[in-house]
């Protein structure tokens, strides 16, 4: 099936400011795809390059198999959420719903018909006739929501929906994203710069640093195997350690550090001698009061321990003088280490994942 | 208690001359003196059988007609300026809008005299609803400026991707969202327009306005008609002031900027 949205080679320049470069990106139709990425890194400039409202400075785009270069916003097929939601104060929730349709010209019972399905969908129906000022914001969102969607986008535009809400209100929302998600069959481009976001709603993640596209994944694939340094980092928590990677006697390589040295399954080549990282979840550590014997243990102490209930995050230091943290599971029964203790930390040698120290990211 | 007496000090100061005027509007007698004797509409009455007067108040309100209109055009096409300029646009169009608040009406009255005669145009009508225009534009760019402020650009973007033409978001959203307030300037340019004097005087070559006819009278002799007129136009402009203030609390009503809503 060709990409419902294709973006080749492509750059945006406001100036000599280079917002976006080399960007290439293809999204299947039906997919869920969020743009993550920290503030300023041109997620909103994507968006707005996707809906019309600015051009590539080179490069080709291409929606629904159809070069778009030259067409308005007013003639693409996808329909944009905006972050501050945009809603019309000057008409009412049914009337904003309403407006797309509209200005297209189609028949007053249709619209009706058409407005009210998708009010239902985002459980707005009872409030047809309250004006954009006297609602919530929760509920300025699903305006927002349907006024898009009752378009039938083949491409639906999320930018930051969820960022004005409450953290209550945007769990719930998401869930609900979700349903209508799959109750409409639009592809979904959502921008968010909310990792846990990003990792529950979406099929594939984009994550982009700076105006570039840093690593393209499923949210399994980029916590579990990052591509990079700033990838690492920016999906959840992970312990950094620098080093070079060696060749042991066996001829197996070896992560070597002022910590010692670390085996790890290698999931890219990275040649022998070269300066790398290693990154450590801090869900694969275990903590252990006497030494285990085991590949990938180094003594540390205690500095700090965090209880959250169901885990425990613990602050370290290696006796190298490395920084650490752990999260463990509190099962009952168990003893768990002090503050001031000395434990043995140690990961699997899946646990780890080892990258090449690369300046850029 | 110091600050309540001087505020209705301040209050008298401004409201007796007013009232004054209102009162001997149904004195009997053309004196301007207390004791009244007596009250009677005889001064509403000869307003209405004086043509010069009825000719100079129709063209007031011509002029005033015209001020507003060619004022909410004009401000409806800065405004939209405003909304698609760039900082140093927005400062260009601002000075150029809204400078002429602080010339003194003499001073502009001869300014426009002295265009007038150089452009070779004849004193009249136009002349005069077109400095009013100048007087009026100020007024209303100030009062848009802070209303366009608000404006979220991103409605009109909204507007084009839900598949709106340019023309027709100007149409459904812009206008709709910016009109309130363009309307009740309008309406403010009328009620200043219907009795400006300063600026009239200088351009109006052989033409009449209310304001201007009220003043020959009052050089001739002080007549206790001038009080009835005064009095009319007082409550005119008073009715058209509410107006305006009506327009302006439904547009705060109604057409807060989505901005206000997250
Ligand atoms: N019209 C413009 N003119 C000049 N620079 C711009 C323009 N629009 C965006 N930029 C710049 O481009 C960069 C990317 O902006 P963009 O709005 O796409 O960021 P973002 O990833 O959406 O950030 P956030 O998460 O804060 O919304 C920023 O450095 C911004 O200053
Ligand atoms: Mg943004």
């Amino acid at each position: 099936m060709s990409p419902i949205i294709e973006i080749t080679d492509g750059n945006k320049a406001f100036g000599s400011f280079k917002a976006l470069q080399d960007i290439n990106l293809s999204i299947a139709q039906g997919e869920i795809v969020t743009l993550l990425g920290p503030s300023g890194c041109g997620k909103t400039t994507l968006m707005r390059i996707f809906a019309g409202f600015e051009s590539l400075t080179s490069g080709s785009l291409k929606i629904d198999g159809k070069d778009v270069s030259n067409l308005p916003p007013e003639k693409r097929p996808v329909n944009m959420v905006f972050q501050r939601y945009a809603l019309f104060p000057h008409l009412d929730v049914f009337e904003n719903v309403a407006y797309g349709l509209k200005v297209k010209g189609i028949g007053k019972d249709e619209v009706r018909e058409r407005v009210r399905n998708m009010l239902r969908i985002v459980q707005m129906d009872h409030l047809q006739q309250r004006f954009i000022t006297e609602l919530s914001g929760g509920q300025c969102q699903r305006v927002a929501l349907a006024r898009a969607l009752v378009n039938g986008p083949k491409v639906l535009l999320l930018d930051e929906p969820l960022a004005a809400l409450d953290l209550k209100i945007r769990q719930h929302m998401l869930t609900e994203m979700k349903r209508i998600h799959a109750e409409t069959g639009a592809t979904f481009i959502y921008v968010t710069h909310d990792q846990d976001e990003a990792m529950i709603l979406s099929d594939r993640v984009v994550l982009i640093d700076r105006g570039q596209i840093v690593q393209v994944d499923t949210p399994q694939d980029m916590y579990n195997r990052p591509n990079c340094l700033f990838s690492a980092k920016f999906l959840g928590e992970t312990n950094i350690l620098h080093g070079t990677i060696v060749e042991d006697a066996s001829g197996k390589s070896a992560f070597r550090s002022a910590e010692g040295s670390f085996h790890y399954q290698p999931t890219n080549q990275i040649a022998s001698k070269s300066a790398a990282i290693m990154s450590v979840r801090p869900e694969a550590i275990s903590l252990f009061a006497e030494n285990p014997a085991r590949d990938n243990a180094i003594p540390a102490t205690v500095t700090d321990v965090l209880f959250t209930g169901s885990r425990s995050f613990y602050h370290l230091v290696s006796d190298g003088g490395e920084a650490l943290r752990a999260q463990v599971q509190n099962t009952p029964g168990l003893n768990r280490p002090n503050v001031g203790d000395r434990v043995h930390v140690c990961w699997p040698h899946d646990g780890s994942v080892v990258l090449p120290a690369s300046p850029s990211h | 208690m110091i600050l309540r007496i001087t505020v209705y000090l301040i209050l008298a100061f401004l409201l007796i001359p007013l009232a004054l005027i209102v009162l001997f509007s149904f004195n009997a007698s053309p004196s301007f003196t207390f004791p009244i004797t007596g009250y009677s509409m005889r001064w509403y009455a000869q307003i209405f059988s004086d043509p010069q007067l009825g000719s100079a108040l129709w063209k007031s309100f011509w002029i005033a007609t015209l001020t507003a209109i060619i004022t909410f055009l004009l401000g409806a096409a800065a405004s939209l300026a405003w909304l698609r300029l760039g900082r140093k646009g927005r400062t260009v169009l601002e000075i150029l809008c809204i400078t002429p608040i602080a010339l003194p009406g003499l001073f502009l009255g001869v300014s426009l005299l002295v265009l007038a005669s150089q452009v070779g145009v004849q004193l009249s009508m136009i002349t005069i609803v077109l400095s009013h225009v100048v007087l009026a534009l100020p007024m209303l760019m100030i009062a848009m400026r802070a209303r366009l402020a608000l404006f979220d650009p991103n409605l009109e973007e909204a507007s084009r991707d839900l598949g709106a033409s340019q023309v027709l978001t100007f149409r459904r959203v812009t206008l709709p969202l910016i009109a309130p307030t363009l309307i009740s300037c309008a309406v403010l340019s009328f009620a200043l327009s219907f009795d400006e004097f300063v600026v009239t005087a200088f351009v109006s070559g052989t033409e009449t306005t209310l304001p201007m006819y009220i003043w020959s009278m009052m050089r001739r002799t002080v007549t206790p008609l001038i009080n009835a007129i005064s009095t009319l136009a007082m409550v005119f402009t008073i009715a058209i002031i509410s107006i305006a203030l009506a327009i302006a609390a439904m547009k705060r009503a109604t057409n807060l900027s989505s901005r206000d809503v997250a």
